[in-house]
C-alpha cells in the first residue's frame, strides 16, 4: 500500500548556518523571512519569480491560452500565476513558456501549457470541490488546480519525481496541494470520493477503483498520446450511474477531408 | 601499361577480414543504437556514417600520391586505427546517445549537435575501415577482380557471422569482438619499414580491445523507452535477459504493472498485476499474465466468444500468449500459436521453474515459430477464430512504424486469412483509437475492398464494436444471422461498448457510450461500403487510407506530401513530426546524405578538373553511380521477398544479403577471364539489365511455386535462383574500375568514392521509392540502373 510522504525542504549543509559569522546569520535570517512573507502575502509574485518570467507567462496565457479558446476567467487566472518556469529543470526554465511540453526526466514531460488549461478548464472545478490528479510529474498540474480548490490530491508512483514535485510545490507555496507516493490504480479511497479526477499517467485501461471513487456527476479527464503529443483528452463522466465518454482534440480541429 | 605485381594471398586475407568487420560492425552498431534509442536512431547514425566509404574515395583521389608512396606502413595504421575506432565508438558516443534523444529532436535545438557528433564518430569508423581498402583496389587496380572478390566474400561472411553471433552474445560484446578482425587483418599486412613501431601500436591496440572486451560498456536506454518507463516503477527489476538477432530480449517483472487493453468502463473486478513484461531492444513485447484473467471477458476482444464457442483457434503473431489464454478461457478445444520472435515468446519460462504459466506450453496449444504469412502458405487448415494482434499502439505510434513491413495487414493477407476461416469461422482483428483517425480506417478500408474483391457485401460480412480507446472487427465467413447481430448487441449492452458496425446499424445506437472526437469519423466508415464512397474518401482525407499489398506493405505510412502544409496549420510544426516521425527521420537522412554525397562527388574534381577536360572519362559518373543504385535496390527488393519466402525476416536478410554478396565475389573472381577489358563492363552490366528484367517477372511465381518446399530443399532453390543475377552482378565494377585505373588511377578512386556514395544514398532511396511506388518499382528501378550503366559504358 501506498505511504504518505511528508513535503519537507531539503536539509543539506545546514550544519554550515551554525559556522557562519554572526552578522551573516542575521543577513540570512532578514532574507529568510522576507522570502517566507512574500510567499504568504503574495501569491502572484512568488519565489524567483522576476519579472521576466511574469511578463512571459502572461504573454503564454494570452497567446496559447486564450487565444485558442479558453475562456474560463478562474483558469486563466491560475494559469497567469502559477510560476511554471519553477516546475521545470533549470536548463530549460528559459523554455517554461514555449508552447509545447518539456522534459522533466524519466520519460515524463510537463503538459504544453494550452493542454494543462483546458484540461482544468474541462473538469469544471468549483472551489468546493474535491480533485485528485493520477501522475503528479512535475507538480505544475497540481499547482494550477490548487488555484481553483483547497482540496487537491496529487499521487506519483515514481518516488523521485514524488520527492521533487513536493519540494516545487512547497516552494511556490502550494500548501493546499496534499502529494503522496503511491500507485495510482487504487486511487485515494480515504479521501474520495472525487468530484473531478485527472489520470495524468494514462494507462491502456481505466482502474476500476477510480472510477468507483468518481462521486455521481463527476468529470475525469485522461490526456492520451505520447509524452511529446497528446492526441486526444478523454473526458469520462458518471451520470446517474451511467459512464459515457467523450473524445477531445486538444487542437481547433476541423474535419480531415482537404477538400473542405 | 606496366601491370603491377599480385597481391599476396595475406592482402586477400587481410582486405576479406577488414570488410567482414566493417559489415558485422554496421549491424550490431545497427542493434546497439536502437536498444538504446529506437531503430530510427540507428538508421540516422549508421546510414549517414557509412558515408565514410565515399569520403575515403574522396581522399584518396585527392592525395593519391602520397597516401600509395606511404601505403606499406599506412594499412596496418589504418587497420589498427580501425580496430580501437570500432571498440570505442560505443563509449565514446553514449555520453551523447544518452543525452541524446529522437522525440527531443524537434523540441530542443541543441541535440542537432549531438546527433551530428553521433554520426562523426561512427563516420571515422567507416571512414578508417574503408581508406585501407580503396586504397589496396587502387594500388593493385589490375588485380581488382581477385581482391574485389575477397571483399565482398568477407563482406558476406560477416553478415552472416554477426547474425550467428547475435545468439548468444549481448549487444555490447560483440563491437570488441569484431573488432579483433581488422587487428588481425592489421597483424597480416605489417610492413618490414617500421615494423618495430607498429608492432606497439598493434600491442597497444589489442590491449584496448581486451579491456573493452572485458568491460564492455554498460547501456543506458532512452528514458522514453518502453523499458526505462517500467523500470521507473518501484521494485521493479530485469530478471533475464537473452540475446537475439530480433534484439535484446528482456523479461522485468514490476509489481505494479498492470494489463487489459481494451476493458470495459463496467468492469468492477480487480485487474490483476501481470507476473512480467517481456521487451526486445527496450520496447514493449507482451504482458505475461498469470493472474486471474476473468477481465478478459470484458474486453472488446472478447466479441468473436460473445457470438458463440469457438473450438479450434489460430493465434496468429501470439507474442506472450494473452489472445491463448482468452481462448482457452472460453473452452477452445484446439489453438496453434504463431509467433516468429521464439526467444520473446519462451523467455517468459525464466519466470517460473515449471513451463505451466507459458500458454505456449499448455497441452492444447500447438505452436510454430514461423512468420505468419509464411505459416499460412504451409497449412491448409480451416479455424473457427483468428485471432490478429492489435493495430497500432496506445496513444498513438508518432509514426515509428511507418516503415515497418506488415505483411499481415495486406490484402493478400486477408485473402489467405478468408480461405483458413471454417464455414461460420471468424477473423478478429483490434486497432487502438488514435486521433486523427487512421489505423481503424485503413483497416476497415482493406476488409471491405478484400470481401467485395471476392464478390461479397462486406456489410453483411463484417461487424465493429468500440469502447473508450479500442476497435475491434470481425469478419465472418457466413453472413451474420440474427442471432449472430442480437448476440453482439447484447455483448455491447452489457459491457457498455458502442456497435460501430453491424448489419442494421441506427446511428444513434454508435454513440450511446462513447463519443469520438471525429464527428465524421462514422461517416468515413460507412463511406468505406461503396466504391464511389471511398474513392472520394481516398482522394479527400489528409491522410493515405489505401490498403496496403505485399507489394507495397508499410501499412502504418499515412503520410501524404500534399497534405502537409494543412497538417502544420492544423497541428503547428512542433507537433507534426510526432504524427508521423519514422517518414520524416529517412527523409531528414536522405536529404543530408545526399548533401554530403554531392559534396563528397564534387570535391575531387577541385583536383581532376571538369569532365572534357585533363582526360576525365564522361562514363565515370553515370556508370558508377548506377552500378551502386542498381545493386542496393535488387537487395533491399530481394530482402523484401525473402521475408515471406523463408519466413524469418533476419534469416531473410541474412541469407539475401550474404548470398549476394558470396555469388558477386565469384562473378568479380571469374569476370576477368570472361569478359573483355575493354568492352567487359558495358556487357557485364547489359546481362545484368537483361537478368533483372527477366526476374522481374519470373521471381514472384517461382517463390510462390517454392514456398511449400521443405527448408533444406528452399535454400537449395534459392542460391540456384540467384546465383546467375548475382555473379552477373559481381563483374561491372571491377572491369569497369580496371578500365578506369589504366587511364587515371585517381578517377579509378574516385569512382570508388561514388560508388560509395552513392550506394548509401540508395538504400534510403529504395526504402523511399517502395513506400511511395511499391517493390516492384525498386525492382524496375534495378534493372533500368543496370542499362543505363550499360549505355554510359559504351560513351
Amino acid at each position: 500500500m501506498a505511504t504518505k510522504k511528508r513535503v519537507t525542504l531539503p536539509k543539506s549543509n545546514s550544519w554550515r548556518f551554525f559556522t557562519c559569522g554572526l552578522r551573516i546569520r542575521v543577513l540570512i535570517i532578514t532574507i529568510l523571512f522576507c522570502v517566507v512573507h512574500a510567499g504568504v502575502t503574495l501569491p502572484v509574485t512568488r519565489a524567483d519569480d522576476s519579472d521576466k518570467f511574469s511578463k512571459k507567462r502572461l504573454q503564454m496565457v494570452q497567446r496559447q491560452i486564450k487565444g485558442r479558446g479558453i475562456t474560463d476567467l478562474k483558469v486563466l487566472r491560475a494559469m497567469s500565476t502559477v510560476p511554471r518556469h519553477l516546475f521545470v529543470p533549470d536548463f530549460l526554465k528559459r523554455q517554461a513558456y514555449t508552447d509545447g511540453p518539456l522534459p522533466i526526466g524519466h520519460g515524463q514531460t510537463i503538459s504544453q501549457p494550452y493542454i494543462v488549461a483546458y484540461m482544468t478548464e474541462i473538469l469544471h472545478i468549483k472551489p468546493e470541490h474535491r480533485v485528485l490528479e493520477i501522475g503528479t510529474g512535475s507538480g505544475y498540474q497540481a499547482a494550477v488546480l490548487a488555484e481553483l480548490t483547497d482540496q487537491v490530491y496529487t499521487m506519483e508512483i515514481i518516488p523521485e519525481l514524488t520527492d521533487t514535485a513536493a519540494k516545487r510545490l512547497q516552494k511556490t507555496g502550494c500548501t493546499s496541494v496534499t502529494a503522496r507516493q503511491g500507485d495510482g490504480y487504487y486511487g485515494w479511497p480515504e479521501a474520495g470520493p472525487f468530484d473531478a479526477i485527472m489520470v495524468t499517467a494514462a494507462a491502456e485501461f481505466i482502474p476500476p477503483p477510480l472510477l468507483q471513487q468518481l462521486k455521481e456527476g463527476g468529470r475525469m479527464i485522461i490526456p492520451v498520446g505520447s509524452p511529446f503529443y497528446v492526441q486526444h483528452l478523454m473526458l469520462v463522466k458518471k451520470e446517474e450511474g451511467k459512464i459515457t465518454t467523450r473524445s477531445l482534440m486538444p487542437v481547433r480541429f476541423v474535419p480531415f477531408r482537404r477538400s473542405q | 601499361m606496366k601491370r603491377e605485381p599480385a597481391p599476396p594471398l595475406r592482402l586477400h586475407l587481410a582486405l576479406a577480414l577488414l570488410s567482414a568487420a566493417l559489415i558485422a560492425f554496421q549491424l550490431e552498431q545497427m542493434q546497439l543504437l536502437a536498444l538504446v534509442q529506437w531503430h530510427h536512431f540507428a538508421y540516422l547514425i549508421i546510414s549517414v556514417a557509412l558515408l565514410g566509404f565515399g569520403a575515403a574515395g574522396t581522399l584518396i583521389s585527392l592525395c593519391r600520391t602520397i597516401l600509395l608512396r606511404h601505403m606499406e606502413w599506412l594499412l596496418p595504421v589504418l587497420m589498427f586505427a580501425c580496430s580501437i575506432a570500432m571498440a570505442m565508438a560505443l563509449p565514446l558516443s553514449r555520453k551523447m546517445t544518452s543525452r541524446f534523444d529522437i522525440c527531443l529532436l524537434f523540441v530542443e535545438p541543441g541535440q542537432i549537435t549531438l546527433l551530428l557528433l553521433s554520426q562523426c564518430i561512427y563516420l571515422l569508423v567507416f571512414f578508417l575501415g574503408a581508406l585501407p581498402i580503396g586504397l589496396v583496389f587502387i594500388s593493385f587496380s589490375s588485380r581488382i577482380n581477385s581482391l574485389y572478390c575477397a571483399n565482398l566474400i568477407g563482406s558476406g561472411l560477416g553478415g552472416l557471422s554477426v547474425v550467428a553471433f547475435m545468439y548468444f552474445l549481448l549487444p555490447q560484446q560483440l563491437p570488441a569482438l569484431s573488432a579483433l578482425l581488422p587487428w588481425t587483418a592489421g597483424i597480416l599486412v605489417l610492413s618490414r619499414p617500421r615494423r618495430l613501431s607498429l608492432l606497439a601500436m598493434g600491442v597497444l591496440t589489442l590491449a584496448i580491445l581486451t579491456a573493452v572486451l572485458c568491460h564492455p560498456p554498460q547501456l543506458q536506454p532512452s528514458q522514453y523507452k518502453d523499458i526505462s518507463r517500467t523500470l521507473d516503477l518501484p521494485d521493479s527489476k530485469i530478471i533475464a535477459k537473452q540475446p537475439s538477432p530480433y534484439g535484446l530480449v528482456q523479461l522485468v517483472t514490476a509489481p505494479a504493472l498492470r494489463y487489459a487493453p481494451g476493458l470495459s468502463l463496467t468492469y468492477e473486478g480487480k485487474v490483476p498485476t501481470i507476473s512480467g513484461a517481456v521487451f526486445t531492444n527496450g520496447d514493449w513485447f507482451g504482458a505475461v499474465n498469470s493472474g486471474e484473467p476473468s477481465f478478459l471477458h470484458a474486453t472488446t476482444a472478447a466479441l468473436p466468444y460473445a457470438m458463440g464457442t469457438r473450438d479450434r483457434v489460430l493465434v496468429l503473431q501470439a507474442g506472450t500468449g494473452m489472445d491463448i489464454i482468452q481462448a482457452l478461457e472460453n473452452g477452445a478445444k484446439e489453438i496453434m500459436a504463431v509467433e516468429p520472435h521464439h526467444k520473446a515468446a519462451t523467455i517468459m519460462d525464466e519466470l517460473h521453474s515449471t513451463n505451466k504459466h507459458n500458454p505456449l506450453h499448455h497441452p492444447l496449444v500447438q505452436r510454430s515459430f514461423l512468420t505468419s504469412r509464411t505459416w499460412l502458405a504451409l497449412h491448409p487448415e480451416r479455424y473457427d477464430l483468428i485471432t490478429m494482434p492489435t493495430v497500432g499502439s496506445f496513444g498513438g505510434s508518432s509514426g515509428l512504424f511507418a516503415l515497418q513491413e506488415q505483411y499481415l495487414l495486406t490484402r493478400e493477407a486477408l485473402i489467405e486469412l478468408w480461405n483458413h476461416l471454417s464455414p461460420d469461422g471468424v477473423l478478429r482483428v483490434s486497432a487502438w483509437l488514435d486521433s486523427p483517425t487512421r489505423n481503424p480506417l485503413r483497416l476497415a478500408a482493406t476488409i471491405t475492398e478484400t470481401l467485395e474483391e471476392t464478390g461479397l457485401d462486406a456489410h453483411q460480412h463484417m461487424a465493429a464494436v468500440r469502447g473508450w480507446n479500442m476497435i475491434t472487427f470481425i469478419v465472418k465467413r457466413s453472413p451474420l444471422s440474427i442471432d449472430d447481430i442480437e448476440q453482439i448487441r447484447r455483448f455491447c449492452e452489457q459491457l457498455q461498448f458502442d456497435p460501430a458496425l453491424l448489419p442494421d446499424l441506427q446511428a444513434q445506437e454508435r454513440v450511446h457510450h462513447h463519443t469520438p472526437a471525429d464527428s465524421l469519423f462514422f461517416d468515413n466508415l460507412n463511406s468505406l461500403f461503396s466504391p464511389s464512397g471511398r474513392k472520394e474518401l481516398y482522394s479527400s482525407y489528409a491522410f493515405n487510407l489505401h490498403p496496403v499489398s505485399d507489394n507495397h506493405p508499410f501499412f502504418s505510412q499515412f503520410l501524404r506530401w500534399q497534405s502537409i502544409p494543412h497538417l502544420i496549420q492544423q497541428f503547428g510544426e512542433r507537433t507534426l513530426p510526432f504524427l508521423e516521425l519514422g517518414y520524416l527521420i529517412i527523409l531528414i537522412s536522405f536529404a543530408q546524405i545526399t548533401l554530403a554525397s554531392i559534396l563528397l562527388i564534387l570535391l575531387p574534381l577541385l583536383r581532376l578538373g571538369l569532365p572534357g577536360r585533363s582526360g576525365l572519362k564522361g562514363w565515370n559518373i553515370p556508370f558508377f553511380s548506377a552500378l551502386a543504385l542498381g545493386y542496393m535496390f535488387f537487395e533491399i527488393m530481394l530482402i523484401h521477398k525473402l521475408v515471406l519466402f523463408f519466413g524469418h525476416p533476419i534469416f531473410a536478410a541474412a541469407a539475401g544479403i550474404s548470398s549476394l554478396l558470396f555469388f558477386s565475389g565469384l562473378g568479380s573472381l571469374v569476370s576477368g577471364r570472361l569478359l573483355s577489358k575493354r568492352y567487359g563492363h558495358g556487357l557485364a552490366a547489359a546481362l545484368v539489365a537483361t537478368l533483372l528484367l527477366l526476374y522481374f517477372f519470373i521471381l514472384p511465381p517461382l517463390f510462390q511455386l517454392a514456398i511449400t518446399l521443405p527448408p533444406l530443399w528452399k535454400i537449395l532453390f534459392f542460391l540456384l535462383l540467384i546465383a546467375p543475377p548475382a555473379m552477373a552482378m559481381g563483374m561491372p565494377f571491377p572491369l569497369g574500375l580496371e578500365r578506369l585505373a589504366n587511364h587515371s588511377k585517381s578517377q579509378a578512386a574516385w569512382a570508388w568514392g561514388i560508388n560509395g556514395s552513392v550506394s548509401v544514398m540508395s538504400t534510403g532511396l529504395a526504402t523511399i521509392v517502395a513506400v511511395e511506388f511499391g517493390f516492384s518499382t525498386v525492382m524496375l528501378i534495378a534493372c533500368a540502373a543496370y542499362g543505363l550503366a550499360a549505355l554510359s559504358a559504351a560513351w
